[in-house]
């Protein structure tokens, strides 16, 4: 006889994710630098802003601290992002 | 009851345990197959409907079904009657404050310590004392399990993939425990802590390490048991990190503490006290960066930000001295130890 089990698995639902649209360009761009706590994160993104300024045309950058690298970064810099940049450099550095 | 899930059919029991080998849906021991009957079981016990989401995991925008939770319940092995704790648990392990990603994530490989408070915990024969975190009781064995298959199996958490542990650890299987709740605790159970009442039941998820064990068989004061432990967590896992940590205290320590009517408070005030380094120490040790300036020399950091920050626990076997510690994940910006009530229906 034989016998039936279920998935344990999470099935797909078919849901979008909208992703922020990406820029043509870099020139005149402000960049914001999300830093993720790790040590030296701060000094990658340094230089990664350095790059885009000299190389790529950017304007300015800020620079701003997470909480904790696991976590999403806290409501006050994200305003200060959405108020003062137009395109952010994220990402888990360790 | 209408359960959504995919089926697969196979030839008999033991083709249905290999296909959970083949579809990589185990944690490496055999699981039991997850029938309709098994799991339809499972979730009349909890009284739950299969489609209700019992979570939402933000980061991974994954929603947490009960059918779901229910499958990996019964291939983890546990009886029906414990699903409402599996379904307190993954709540739990999904407010904001434990913060799943980055304890499941995480390089630190972190597992959820589970303790069960209240009358469940003996009425469903939880553990609370010998081989306190070793096998031989379904209910810790199987509770703890089902919360990692659930996490592997309907959140992503893969070992290599999401789960990017360089070490791991045993309880990554299951870290489940009960507290003595006796008159030979010397404390209230550890959820009235928490708000709750003692005749309440509540799980409580940490994101943990491995226990450390410590021995103390020379002293009949909470200071000298305290001592050695401080002396093994000064220097630990934590360490200018400040996560919140466990302490577990067998039936010996707990006597201790009874007979000079040490409060857990008392507890958590003299480990604050006295599990701190310099740091200075903490730089010579290349916990920290940076060189030393003569004020580190006099700046004491403890190992957690507060005295609360130690989740002081009795449990453990009646007869040793070995106490542990358990150093919580990352700090507690990332993750904090969250408690939640076991509903019954």
């Amino acid at each position: 006889m034989t016998v039936q089990i279920l998935d344990p698995t999470t099935e797909v639902s078919g849901r979008r994710i909208a992703y922020a649209r990406r820029p043509k360009s870099m020139e005149g761009l402000r960049v914001g630098l999300i830093d993720n706590t790790k040590h030296n994160s701060d000094q990658l993104l340094l230089r990664i802003a350095d790059i885009l300024e000299k190389e790529h045309g950017s304007k300015t950058h800020i620079i701003r601290k997470k909480k904790s690298s696991g976590a999403a970064p806290h409501a006050e810099i994200i305003e200060e992002y959405k108020a003062n940049c137009d395109v952010i450099v994220a990402g888990v550095g360790d | 009851m209408e359960l959504k899930a995919r089926r697969h059919t196979v030839q008999d029991l033991g083709g249905a345990m290999d296909l959970c080998y083949t579809n990589g849906w185990t944690d490496g021991l055999p699981v039991v197959p997850p029938t309709a009957d098994r799991v339809t079981a499972m979730l009349d016990a909890a009284k739950i409907d299969p489609q209700h989401q019992l979570a939402f995991i933000e980061n991974r925008q994954i929603s947490v079904t009960a059918e779901k939770v229910a499958i990996n319940a019964v291939m983890a092995g546990c009886k029906a009657e414990y699903m409402p704790v599996v379904v307190a648990a993954v709540e739990a392990i999904a407010d904001p404050k434990y913060g799943y990603h980055g304890p499941a994530t995480s390089t630190g490989g972190s597992a959820v310590f589970m303790l069960v408070n209240g009358p469940i915990a003996k009425e469903l024969d939880f553990n609370s004392g010998d081989n306190l975190f070793g096998p031989g009781w379904r209910a810790n064995a199987t509770v703890g399990r089902a919360i990692r298959l659930i996490m592997r199996n309907v959140i992503g958490t893969l070992p290599g993939e999401l789960d990017r542990s360089s070490m791991g650890h045993g309880g990554k299987y299951s870290f489940c425990i009960a507290e003595n709740e006796t008159d030979t605790s010397p404390w209230p159970p550890f959820h009235t802590s928490r708000g709750f009442r003692r005749d309440q039941n509540t799980v409580t998820v940490f994101a943990a390490f491995a226990p450390h064990q410590i021995s103390n068989g020379l002293s009949s004061t909470p200071e000298g048991v305290l001592t050695t432990l401080c002396a093994n967590m000064r220097f630990s896992a934590g360490t200018n990190r400040r996560p919140q940590y466990a302490l577990i205290f067998p039936g010996e320590h707990q006597l201790v503490m009874k007979k000079a009517g040490w409060s857990r408070e008392d507890v958590q005030n003299y480990c604050f006290e006295n599990a701190k380094c310099s740091m200075a120490e903490i730089k010579r040790a290349n916990i920290a960066p940076g060189p030393i300036t003569p004020e580190d020399e006099t700046t004491k950091i403890s190992v957690v930000e507060t005295p609360q920050d130690f989740i002081v626990v009795a449990a453990g076997g009646i007869a040793g001295v070995q106490a542990s510690y358990i150093p919580g994940w990352g700090g507690k910006a990332g993750s904090q130890s969250v408690t939640r009530e076991i509903r019954k229906p």
